[in-house]
């Protein structure tokens, strides 16, 4: 028995499928990409419109006010290297790329996770798609999207959107499960209506699990981001797939301290928000 | 736009430097990579012996002592699937580039993990450098592998062995940081010499947390092998990365499905033997 005479390619019988997919559904593929790519569009332009040094100052204020001193200091320590390692622009892209996708995987996440906190149903449903996903490696995710969408930008932002909803999904699932029923019942006891225990008693109570998922999030979506660099997504990605393909060593190691840069800038920033945000923790 | 700009600067330092490496260190480099290599080609020599069935079986034997009969049957099927869409080579490199490059990772984190959990000092050197570690993007540690060690599967092996370093190393610290204060204080009483203390009394207690390490340096592992399939490491790996920029559907599909199998079967083995040991250990 040899394997030649069975082999077949499960491949071959789904390609047809994606054929017919991208000669039908065309029209639709396109839509999502220019939707896509205007609003990646805007956000890059309105992180690459100021000056550096002005942008860099906004954020130190902006992360003196939401956070702290010192991760102030250490956001604008990061974005000055990203500055002075000749990679403004391709950090940017980075930056544009990785908070629209997050702002979308929260989007989805969020009510998915408050609705299996809710309904026990959801969640036994949820638990084993959620397994799989955190398990499979994060190439697999590319390669539908780059299916359906080509290479660029768009099939990058979908693969990076997707990776992103599980490990914010679980955490909301788990801040909304984890709230102190005396909190519900006091807010139900008082005549709260169901809206101010959500706004009032629910988010301010979840607010720190809350974050530590958009923590992870965050990270994880900039991993794939970098990753997608090899289907051509642009940004620092594409800078170290350039380095490693060219063997310009220099480029490639700029480009992976730029992304350092950025996820430690990333990384603080989400923690510090969420330092501030503990001590409000009541009970 | 008149920013001061160091790249260059920066990027002639970095030739220059590794050009000095590699003419000074080449010794040190090429063992290395022959090490590597060597051990890599052991473990895929053992993996490609067999045929197909013969591993599947092995495998599903392996399955059905550990979970049950119902995983065995289907892990056993899943790989002659493998088997069947042609990518059997494929997905035994990959297997050997996983198992090895986690080898070597447990190799180093155990006992390092085992000092960081006795000495409180260490530790607190040890930890910001693996939180640093663990914010990168894995596929940043390619680039000072593929600088050293060139186009190859020792490459793709180190830069997996740095990213499959910290699970394990930080899940061996913690169990044996938490070996139960009344244990320790029993063991001195009764008069236990240091040895006997280390592998009686904290050892076991340490080692569902140890082997929860292991699961996921496995899983760390993984998915870093299936990214350096561009760097040649071989396998699914770098079937996928090929079949994706050329656009191929058929055989980028297969080799996906190819992946997901074998971390299914990964996955829940691992999970399935760290479990067992906090039954044991209970």
């Amino acid at each position: 028995m040899s394997v030649a005479d069975f082999r077949f390619s499960p491949g071959e019988i789904l390609a047809p499928a994606v054929d017919w997919l991208n000669a039908n559904l065309h029209g639709l593929f396109v839509l999502i990409s220019q939707v896509v790519e205007a609003v990646l569009g805007v956000v890059e332009r309105a992180l690459l419109a100021p000056h550096p040094y002005l942008l860099i100052a906004i954020v130190f204020v902006a992360a003196f006010f939401f956070a702290t001193k010192r991760v102030a200091v250490f956001a604008a320590l990061m974005l000055a290297f990203c500055l002075f390692s000749g990679l403004w622009t391709a950090s940017m892209q980075t930056i544009a790329l990785v908070s629209v996708a997050v702002l979308i995987s929260v989007a989805i996440a969020f009510p998915l996770g408050v609705l299996a906190a809710r309904i026990k149903r959801v969640d036994e449903t949820f638990a084993p798609i959620l397994n799989i996903m955190q398990t499979v490696p994060p190439w697999v995710y590319l390669i539908p999207a780059v299916i359906l969408f080509s290479l660029g930008r768009v099939p990058a932002i979908i693969a990076t959107i997707v990776y992103g909803i599980p490990p914010m999904l679980r955490l909301t699932t788990l801040a909304f499960k984890q709230l102190p029923k005396d909190l519900l019942e006091l807010g139900q006891a008082s005549g709260a209506s169901p809206r101010d225990i959500l706004f009032k008693i629910e988010l301010p109570t979840a607010a720190p699990t809350l974050l530590v998922g958009l923590n992870q999030c965050i990270l994880m979506s900039l991993a794939m981001v970098v990753l997608a660099g090899l289907v051509g997504a642009g940004g620092l990605g594409a800078e170290v797939t350039r380095g490693l393909s060219r063997m310009e060593m220099g480029l490639g190691l700029r480009a992976g301290l730029a992304i350092v840069a950025i996820a430690l800038l990333l990384d603080r920033l989400s923690r510090g928000a969420l330092q501030r945000h503990a001590p409000n923790k009541m009970v | 736009m008149n920013t001061p700009d160091f790249s260059s600067q920066f990027d002639e330092a970095i030739d220059a430097g590794l050009s000095w490496l590699s003419d000074h260190g080449e010794v040190l480099f090429d063992a290395a990579n022959a090490v590597l290599s060597g051990v890599y080609k052991g473990v895929l020599w053992c993996l490609a012996l067999p045929p197909y069935y013969v591993l599947a079986l092995i495998i599903a034997l392996i399955g059905w002592r550990a979970i049950g009969a119902r995983f065995a049957v289907i892990a056993g099927l899943a790989l002659v699937f493998c088997a069947l869409i042609g990518l059997w080579p494929e997905t035994v490199s990959t297997l050997a580039l996983v198992l090895t490059a986690t080898l070597l990772a447990l190799v180093v984190a155990i006992p390092l993990g085992v000092v960081a959990g006795l000495a409180p000092a260490f530790d607190r050197v040890v930890d910001p450098c693996l939180d640093l570690v663990q914010t990168m993007p894995p596929y940043i540690y390619l680039l000072p592998a593929i600088a050293l060690l060139g186009y190859g599967p020792a490459t793709a092996l180190l830069a997996t062995f740095i990213v499959a370093l910290p699970p394990a190393l930080r899940l061996t610290s913690l169990g044996i940081r938490m070996t139960p204060r009344h244990f320790i204080e029993l063991g001195e009483a009764s008069g236990v010499t240091g040895l006997q203390m280390f592998f009686k009394i904290r050892l076991p207690f340490a080692m569902p947390s140890i082997m929860a390490g292991v699961n996921q340096s496995l899983m760390m592992a993984f998915g870093m092998v299936v990214i350096a399939g561009i760097v040649g490491s071989g396998g699914l790996g770098e079937s996928i990365y090929g079949a994706v920029r050329t656009l191929d559907i058929a055989k980028s599909i297969n080799a996906a499905i190819a992946i997901v199998i074998l971390t299914m079967i990964l996955d829940r083995l691992a999970q399935s033997a760290a479990r067992s040991r906090m039954g044991e250990s209970q």
